[in-house]
């Protein structure tokens, strides 16, 4: 059974060094940026050369190898890290019109750049992998780590994502009609009913082996499923319940990447239509904002509460209870075409 | 298996070609870059608009090259593996690409993209890695686990890998696995900023070799359990596997290849082959000063006696994510029809290795093959495939 | 200009060209190896100098392996730039 031991998640809350989620940190100009901490673990003559999202991997991976320093394997998420280094690459070829141009950009805009260099300046020689598939992309690192604590069950990994909000991904998916038209805060997302969501960004890195003693959380099951058909979601959720529950037994919480994007309202109301009064439900995507591997942060909130024993107030959508938290089941979709399941229990 | 490349529209003609040396390294004919004409590359012989006439009929308005070469592939593939529509779409059938470029191949459009205030191309949502992947899972309606993986030059050596792992664990009852590539100005304009682009044809392990060439291409396998497919067409087994990252350099391999060995090493391991069963290698064999010297080494550290081995980049260029998958085709290739390619245009070792790769076509007894595949970043991947 | 002035601004360019974010021109002793040791500058950063030298002073340098003998320390850069500058 794999368990999730430490992790540490940099996000647009208070999430890293501290964690504070009494109150929530507003966005600005639609936008959830990252506050971005010092980073003194990533040496000088390297960090020149991080993107941001290249940054916040190795700024949230450094200090949890510091603790478990070599990993079996690093498994790692993005589906647009590096895109600013792209954009910037481009614009030199552009400007110089494919004359002579500098390299340092586009070496750092590869996908795997994130996992690359916290192998580098870790000296990690083990199994390295970076799983890109847009809105599914943690959720396949998710299932790449499940699979080799499977074939070799004393090993450990790191696993961890990153995305960042670069002027290249946000302006296409603006174009594209994925963010709202209107101001909103991300504190009034749910109450303002539109088309269009806010973006979001970070990193997150947990360790991950088959050891209970010490862990905060067991992986239980991940599935997904791309379909736009809401009544083909529902059919997976069942199918995922009767897998990984007795028949009638029930999570107590479902946390769902609800986005304040009124399209999507669907896919959200099928799956709640599966649990009853006793379930509670919250969301995490006014905190994290969206973008691809979001779902990270939500399993990053999953362990603040398993661990804290309660569900803060400011997640919550519904049926709000004071019973402990044992196990919760995490429904997301991107863009209402790739939905994921994940099942966390406490350890 | 399904392949095209600038050697071959299929497995078939890609073989012809092999067979007979036919490079498909030339001056660049299709793609609008200020490289054309200066450096050779290795282009699939179609426009875009041809290719995207022949998969759609009607022309498909927002589809990229590279999405067009990995249907192509696809396509291919599944014809030659019978699965049926219904088999396609179950959950039970997982997908696998692979790309380092995805739909960055269209530069002025992303450009345009990237800075327009009002309307954008009709590319908006094709320039993804996962958009290539997710072509292909559009076309065949497809409900089971699909994963796109960038790894630089192993990509699609790493999403067979992956593929095999999710039938293992249950995730898939089959996988359909493979990478595409199209020239791109990224790409170009990004190995060229690094000096490691040839302005001739590339010399794979050459001692006076200068350089890379990009070339095109996808290739996709049908992946499936011994007994699931007992009675169907079985080329291979995928018998082994190894995934280790160099971790020297962002762009270039220690001197002694730690990343290559331990990738060959494990795979080797994980097989249960000893050394000496290997029968050949195709290796990354870039043509690049740093690839071939580098892996030459770790060849030499892991074989006590290097096996016949070649480099089939020096036919259809460095194909990038589609390489792993590209190679792993023509590694089955040598186990179905017994026989081996030449490293074209080889004429003296490297001085400090002194190793000779296979020279000319030939037939021979193939038990297992060994393909390498290693990218920046120090990802190196290894696939041994064996005899069935 | 004078060799003292085009040590500084090339100290400067180096600088900015590769967000040394952490080192001031001072930190750079004339005689010091840019490469390995002392600034510990990579290959990649060899490439991009050469680059620099190419938008900064119009100077085209075809084999890297010369252009890393030139960008040995300041001394040998700033040298190789008064004489073959044509910007």
């Amino acid at each position: 059974m794999p368990y999730f031991h430490q992790s540490i998640c940099i996000s647009p809350q208070k999430s890293f060094p501290e964690t504070d989620l009494s109150q929530i940190r507003e966005s600005g100009n639609n936008l959830l940026n990252v506050v971005e901490p010092d980073y003194p673990g990533i040496p000088a003559g390297v960090k020149r050369r991080m993107g941001k999202s290249v940054r916040m991997a190795v700024g949230a991976a450094l200090p949890l190898l510091q603790k478990y320093p070599q990993p079996d394997g690093m498994i790692i998420a993005t589906a647009n890290g590096g895109m600013e280094d792209c954009i910037k690459f481009l614009n030199q070829i552009i400007e110089y019109k494919e004359g002579l141009l500098t390299p340092a950009s586009f070496v750092q805009s590869t996908s795997n750049a994130a996992a690359a260099q916290i192998a580098l300046v870790t000296k990690n020689h083990q199994y390295n992998i970076t799983h890109v598939h847009r809105g599914l992309a943690f959720e396949n690192a998710l299932m790449d780590t499940v699979m080799s604590l499977k074939e070799y069950p004393d090993t450990a990994y790191l696993l961890g994502c990153t995305d960042e909000i670069s002027a290249y991904n946000y302006n296409i998916d603006n174009l594209a009609g994925w963010f709202r038209k209107e101001p909103v805060l991300n504190s009034d997302l749910f109450t303002t009913s539109a088309a269009g969501t806010i973006p979001g960004e970070g990193s997150f890195m947990v360790w991950m082996n088959n050891q209970r003693e010490g862990a905060i959380a067991s992986l239980d099951a991940v599935r997904t499923v791309h379909t736009e058909d809401p009544a083909m979601v529902l059919n997976m959720l069942k199918k995922f319940m009767a897998e990984n529950f007795a028949p009638g037994e029930m999570p107590d919480m479902l946390l769902t990447g609800e986005n304040g994007d009124d399209r999507l309202l669907k896919y959200f109301e099928a799956v709640e239509s599966a649990f009853q009064d006793h379930v509670s439900v919250a969301r995490f995507k006014h905190l994290c904002g969206e973008y691809c591997t979001a779902t990270s942060f939500a399993c990053w909130l999953s362990f603040q509460i398993l661990t804290d024993g309660r569900i803060p107030p400011l997640v919550i959508k519904k049926n709000s209870s004071a019973k402990p938290v044992r196990r919760i089941l995490i429904y997301n979709n991107y863009r209402g075409a790739q939905h994921a399941f994940i099942l966390i229990s406490g350890a | 298996m399904g392949l095209i490349s600038a050697i071959g529209d299929s497995v078939e003609e890609n073989r012809d070609s092999l067979q007979f040396e036919r490079s498909g390294i030339d001056h660049i004919q299709f793609y609008k870059t200020a490289y054309a004409g200066r450096l050779p590359t290795a282009e699939v012989k179609h426009s875009t608009e041809a290719l995207n006439k022949k998969i759609f009929g009607e022309p498909n308005p927002s589809i990229t090259r590279t999405s067009l070469l990995a249907l192509h592939a696809a396509g291919e593939a599944i014809k030659d593996s019978g699965l049926t529509a219904d088999q396609l779409a179950s959950t039970e059938t997982a997908l696998v690409g692979a790309t380092t470029v995805g739909g960055m191949c269209l530069t002025d459009e992303i450009y345009h993209d990237a800075l327009a205030k009002d309307h954008g191309t009709p590319y908006l949502t094709s320039y993804d890695y996962a958009s290539v992947t997710m072509a292909i899972q559009e076309r065949y309606g497809m409900l089971g686990e699909v994963s796109t993986i960038n790894t630089a030059c192993s990509s699609s050596a790493n999403a067979i890998l992956f593929g095999a792992r999710l039938i293992r664990h249950g995730y898939a009852k089959r996988a359909i696995v493979g990478g595409a590539e199209s020239l791109a100005k990224f790409t170009i304009n990004g190995f060229n900023a690094l000096n490691i682009l040839s302005s001739k044809a590339c010399a794979p392990f050459d001692r006076d070799r200068n350089g890379l060439n990009l070339g095109e291409g996808a290739a996709f396998l049908v992946l499936e359990k011994e007994e699931d497919c007992r009675d169907k067409n079985n080329y291979a087994f995928l018998s082994g596997y190894g995934n280790k990252n160099d971790a020297y350099h962002p762009s270039s391999n220690s001197p002694e290849g730690d990343g290559p060995y331990l990738s060959m090493k494990e795979a080797l391991q994980n097989s249960g082959l000893r050394a000496e069963e290997i029968s050949y290698i195709n290796a990354h064999g870039t043509g690049t000063e740093n690839n071939d010297e580098t892996e030459s080494r770790a060849m030499l550290r892991l074989f006590e006696k290097v096996p016949p081995f070649s480099s089939t980049k020096s036919y259809t260029g460095h194909t990038l994510g589609a390489a792993g998958a590209v190679e792993a085709v023509y590694s089955i290739l040598n186990l179905v029809h017994q026989e081996i390619y030449p490293s074209l245009l080889f004429k003296n070792p490297i001085i400090e290795t002194g190793l000779i790769p296979v020279r000319a076509y030939a037939k021979q007894q193939i038990k297992n093959v060994m393909s390498n595949s290693f990218g920046f970043g120090g990802n190196c991947s290894t696939l041994i495939f064996s005899k069935t | 200009m004078e060799t003292a002035a085009l040590k500084q601004q090339v100290k400067e360019q180096i600088i900015h060209f590769l967000n040394l974010t952490t080192v001031k021109p001072e930190d750079i002793k004339d005689d010091e190896p840019l490469f390995g040791e002392g600034l510990g500058l990579d290959s990649i950063d060899s490439i991009e100098l050469i680059v620099l030298l190419s938008r900064e002073y119009g100077i085209t340098i075809q084999d890297p392996k010369e252009g890393r003998k030139i960008l040995t320390d300041i001394n040998t850069m700033v040298d190789y730039i008064e004489k073959n500058r044509t910007k």
